[in-house]
């Protein structure tokens, strides 16, 4: 891919998050001119896309886009109607660009069609916008303006002033006279007052009066009444209010019981005052400041150094302090937390929101599940943690794909769900949970499971099975994840998307990560994404042993105690009238065994019920609780039970995997019992 | 032991850097070091067949291309040696696990660390644990 294209590529990324944003927006409550602001936005969105596209040499998208581009046009003159299942068509559609996109920029073909899935709502609303016969409707002449200055109008604005007359918005007329010096930016000042108050509609350039130097304009908006004190004119700029054009003088036939766009607007008051403050526009305006990775990570390295320098002082400062040392160590702790700040707003720079993807999610479930006519309740949990912006790309596609499987093949259709005695509307739950370093989703549907009586067949058929033999579930399910793998359905369902689960597996474990199918017969299905995180901030208990520091995350400490005595490994403890075996950190790290210990962690399953496993690990000190920066550790030092490390004054600081530390614990417990 | 580092072999070498005990190390690696803000793995010669554990601190760190940091005792020079110095370890050479031949420099014979065979060693090494 060429380089030089990187900010292209990087803008388009950054055009899909608006649109993604403006289309959202477009199904709450918003004033009819803020929600024609939205459509501009997208119109010039899709036209953009369409350009960058033919620029990178895709032919097919710049089609796809222009496709887009038209439905936002047809939107944007009034001739359709915006509505939650238009928005959603739309969301789909962009949706299918942006894939379209990931993989284009990862060298995949181009595809002839990326809007196939949605030819026919497409095709649906391309003929609802169709005129009628006989031509438009062109209420223009009702403007009260010279003829000159209304044959001057564009298509567009035709559309918009006779679509605002029908929705019984009267238009009004601005007329300035500007100064050479200052004209553009007092020509943006009324531009953007006048789009707070309704929607600027055109802006027309007028003959000076005479013996004025300068430059005339006249400001055609919809409003229902004009403040021309709320204008901010000055003095010297001749300002000049009408009326141009008034709806109740439309013929009834003519008048609309509401307006034509119907973006879950509360209907206008006609003698209601101009409000004054009404939102500036769809979409808050925020500035996106653009720089390479490598640049980040540099000034990451640099940070670590700084830590380490500030170790090294600390160490210093130990061996050297007397009295006086408590103001310097003071000093260095400041420094730590303010550095640890820094850390974790740097880790933030590169973090978006779970929400993000989730997002991505909606709009195609909602789609589907209404052209294949099986209404499902969705649900999302978790969409406030955060993951590498990195990972969000590509991860999109796979959890698509997993999400479309779920709904085609999981998910009965209602009149099968009423027969298993199941409610009519399906079930998809997708959650996102943070266990230590990784980040965990699930996808959940209430559907007829994985058909494994198939599966096995088919592996047979295909030779990936012996016949005769007992598979498990677990092989069962993970042989639907092998390259070439399918069921007949699936290659008619697949076909087209250019992705199957082999290749969902493939990207998931590219990402260091892991992938694990269960299903129950009739009652639904469970994939689990594990996604490790790079680096990510942890909230601690910190504990000492063996003269190091280890930090346990706070989601798997159900409790911390004293021993009244010395306590080793194999023993059992006491924890609110529940005995539970005891296992010393070093005995399940493989360090040498303590000489007795008198705290422990009580470590559980995190989010676990009640009666799942639970062990006191025995630690020899405990050091308090704390957030940490952690970092993974690199393939060749991967230790049993460790998920990463965090530099701390005092060296670094380990961070145990609880799950994995519940598992060593229980081993070493039994490695105990059987030594006995 | 001396040894040799092919220089394309080098991202470069940096002044020693404290190591970290990593709790429940893999065989073949002796902990981590900070390097350019990430933990790099710094190998542990004494579990690699044919070598032994030397006590002191090292003088350098070879940091590799694969991201492995190797200490040094010390730093002989650079040789640029004819293509036909070189020949095989000798069979049964219990270093042929992560060599990648030997160099004949007069009269001395300068082992050629090869890292992709130590990776492949040091996995093997995990595995086995």
């Amino acid at each position: 891919m060429d380089p030089s294209f990187d900010d292209v590529w990087a803008e388009c990324e950054d055009l899909f998050v608006q649109a993604r944003q403006t289309l959202a927006s477009m199904k709450e409550a918003q004033p009819a001119h803020v929600a024609q602001a939205s459509v501009n936005n997208l119109f010039r969105t899709t036209h953009t896309l369409k350009g960058m596209a033919g620029m990178l040499g895709f032919p097919h998208f710049s089609r796809a886009a222009h496709r887009l581009e038209d439905i936002f046009d047809l939107m944007r003159k009034g001739r359709l109607r915006s509505t939650d299942s238009l928005v959603e068509t739309l969301e789909a559609g962009m949706l299918a660009l942006e894939s379209g996109l990931a993989g284009l920029r990862r060298g995949r073909p181009e595809p002839e069609d990326y809007l196939h899935d949605l030819r026919r709502p497409l095709g649906e609303l391309e003929a609802l916008a169709r005129p009628a016969e006989g031509g438009t409707q062109d209420l223009t002449s009702m403007l009260d303006l010279p003829a000159d200055l209304l044959k001057s109008l564009s298509e567009y604005e035709r559309t918009r002033v006779t679509a605002l007359l029908v929705s019984g918005m009267p238009i009004q007329g601005v007329t300035v006279c500007l100064p050479y010096a200052t004209f553009d930016e007092r020509l943006r000042s009324f531009s953007e007052v006048l789009g707070r108050q309704g929607e600027l509609i055109s802006t027309l350039p007028l003959d000076a009066p005479e013996g004025r130097n300068g430059l005339s304009f006249l400001l055609m908006a919809a409003c229902p009444a004009l403040d021309p004190a709320s204008l901010g004119a000055l003095d010297d700029e001749l300002l000049g209010t009408a009326l141009l054009a008034d709806p109740s003088r439309l013929p009834t036939s003519l008048r609309q019981e509401e307006p034509l766009v119907t973006i879950a607007e509360p209907a206008p008051e006609a003698s209601a005052p101009a409000p004054a403050n009404l939102p500036a526009g769809p979409t808050q305006e925020v500035e996106i400041i653009r720089l390479p990775a490598h640049r980040l990570e540099a000034l990451e390295a640099r940070l670590m150094e700084v830590g380490q320098l500030r170790d090294a002082a600390s160490l210093l400062l130990k061996q050297a302090q007397g009295a006086s040392g408590e103001r310097p160590a003071s000093l260095l702790a400041q420094m730590e937390d303010g550095l640890l700040e820094v850390q974790k707003s740097l880790l933030q720079m590169r973090m978006v929101k779970v929400d993000s993807l989730f997002k991505r999610i909606e709009p195609m479930v909602k789609s589907l599940s209404r052209d294949m006519g099986k209404p499902v309740k969705l649900t999302f949990q978790g969409g406030d943690l955060e993951l590498e912006r990195s990972l969000l790309g590509r991860l999109s596609e796979p959890f698509l794909h997993l999400v479309r499987n779920a709904l085609d093949h999981g998910v009965e259709a209602p009149s099968e769900r009423l027969a298993h005695g199941k409610s009519e509307v399906g079930s998809l739950r997708i959650s996102a949970s943070q266990r230590g370093r990784n980040l965990r989703f699930d996808i959940r549907d209430d559907g007829r499971g994985f058909d494994l009586e198939r599966i096995e067949a088919r592996g047979i058929q295909l030779g990936i099975l012996r016949a005769g033999q007992t598979h498990s579930p677990e092989r069962l399910h993970r042989l639907t994840l092998e390259p070439g793998f399918t069921t007949q359905d699936r290659v008619s369902q697949i076909s087209g998307r250019g992705v199957g689960m082999d290749v969902v597996r493939s990207e998931i474990e590219a990402q260091g990560g892991e992938i694990h199918l269960s299903s129950e017969a009739k009652r639904g299905s469970l994939i689990r994404l594990s996604i490790p995180l790079s680096r990510a901030v942890v909230s601690c208990l910190k504990v000492r042993c063996a003269g190091q520091s280890f930090g346990i995350p706070l989601g798997s400490v159900i409790r911390v105690q004293a021993g009244k005595q010395a306590l080793f490994g194999g023993d059992q403890v006491d924890v609110l009238g529940l005995s539970l075996p005891m296992e010393s950190l070093q005995a399940c790290l493989g360090l040498p065994e303590p000489r007795g210990q008198r705290a422990f962690v009580v470590l559980g399953q995190q989010a676990a019920a009640a009666r799942s496993v639970q062990v006191a690990l025995g630690v020899d000190e405990i050091l308090g609780r704390g957030e940490v920066l952690l970092r993974s550790l690199p393939e060749l030092a991967h230790s049993a039970g460790i998920m990463g490390g965090s530099a701390q004054a005092e060296g670094i600081l380990w961070v145990v995997d609880p799950e994995a530390m519940l598992g060593l614990a229980m081993n070493s417990l039994m490695r105990r019992v059987a030594r006995a | 032991m001396d040894l040799l580092l092919a220089t394309s072999d080098l991202r470069e070498v940096v002044a020693p850097t404290p190591v970290s005990d990593l709790p429940g190390r893999p065989r073949g690696i002796q902990g981590v070091m900070i390097y350019q803000g990430e933990f790099l793995p710094v190998l542990a010669w004494g579990d690699l067949p044919g070598c032994e554990a030397t006590p002191g601190l090292p003088v350098a760190m070879a940091v590799l291309r694969p991201r492995l940091a190797l200490p040094i005792e010390r730093l002989i020079g650079m040789i640029s040696p004819a293509s036909d110095a070189w020949q095989e370890a000798d069979e049964g050479d219990a270093r042929d696990a992560w060599l990648g031949g030997v160099c004949q420099a007069g009269d001395l014979p300068l082992p050629l660390v090869d890292p992709d065979r130590l990776i492949a060693l040091l996995q093997r090494l995990r595995g086995d644990r």
